[in-house]
């Protein structure tokens, strides 16, 4: 994943990207806890997600809880297949979620390093 | 740009956030993830301690680094482990089975915390302690029984 240069900082400055701070190890080893992350909340206003997008999304059960993962495919209902990174499986649970439910398209790592 | 977003981090942190945990329907929980963290940070306090502090050679101030990174990397995953594990394996059922169960965790949150910025093989004793109890309450929550070890 790229780090955040300078466009993408002007995007977040003007408000078109929005941080958020990863937190757990699922997405491991891409992003670890704590990373930040930019992410496009309207990504997908005009187009649909696309396998390999990482997305924040609404846990289907959980509504309260947004979660960041990759889209490994899409069902026969059209729903999105997310999975984190992290290879370990008991740290990574794959979560089927509708379009509704994504949020928005993570650009880069909000990185000092 | 670095030094830019390094600032922009500690001054405005970011309000909006996403778990990257086990949060789906899977299930799979273990406190024993917290515990080898927490004996890793047991182990990097001993090792920090067992170095002669007048020895300023380059051998021994990179393996000093190594060891106060990995121990910080450890305590934080550590908390991280078991914050998951408090916030979403246990219930409140769980609660009326055992009231202990918030300041247990709370303490053992506290201590990751202490074991991260201090030298302190105590604290860190004290944190494999208090994983311990969690160790038993969680299985008692499954109603297994499962030998507490350790690897050290």
């Amino acid at each position: 994943m790229q780090q955040s240069n300078c466009k993408e900082i002007l995007l977040w400055l003007t408000r078109r990207r929005q941080r958020c701070r990863v937190m757990g190890p699922s997405m491991l080893p891409l992003l670890s806890s704590d990373d930040e992350v930019l992410v496009d909340l309207l990504a997908y206003r005009y187009k649909p997600p696309l396998v390999g997008d990482i997305v924040i999304a609404r846990h289907p059960t959980r509504v309260e809880l947004q979660i960041i993962k990759r889209i490994k495919g899409v069902d026969e209902d059209g729903r999105y297949q997310l999975r984190g990174e992290n290879p370990d499986s008991t740290r990574n649970s794959p979560v089927l979620v509708p379009l509704s439910l994504i949020l928005g398209r993570v650009t880069s790592r909000f990185a000092a390093s | 740009m670095k030094r830019l977003i390094r600032t922009i981090q500690k001054l405005f942190p970011a309000r909006m956030t996403a778990s990257a945990h086990c949060d789906g329907p899977c299930g799979v929980y273990d406190p024993a993830s917290a515990r080898i963290a927490a004996e890793a940070v047991l182990s990097m306090t001993k090792k920090i301690l067992a170095i002669d502090p007048d020895d300023r050679s380059h051998a021994v101030m990179n393996s000093l680094s190594r060891y106060i990174t990995i121990k910080e990397e450890q305590a934080q995953l550590a908390k991280t482990d078991l914050l998951i594990l408090w916030t979403d394996y246990f219930k409140p059922q769980h609660l009326e089975q055992h009231p202990d169960l918030h300041d247990i965790f709370w303490q053992a949150a506290k201590l990751c915390s202490a074991v991260k910025v201090e030298v302190s093989v105590e604290k860190a004793e004290e944190l494999m302690e208090v994983i311990k109890k969690i160790h038993t309450i969680f299985w008692a929550t499954k109603g297994r029984e499962v030998a507490y070890y350790t690897a050290g």
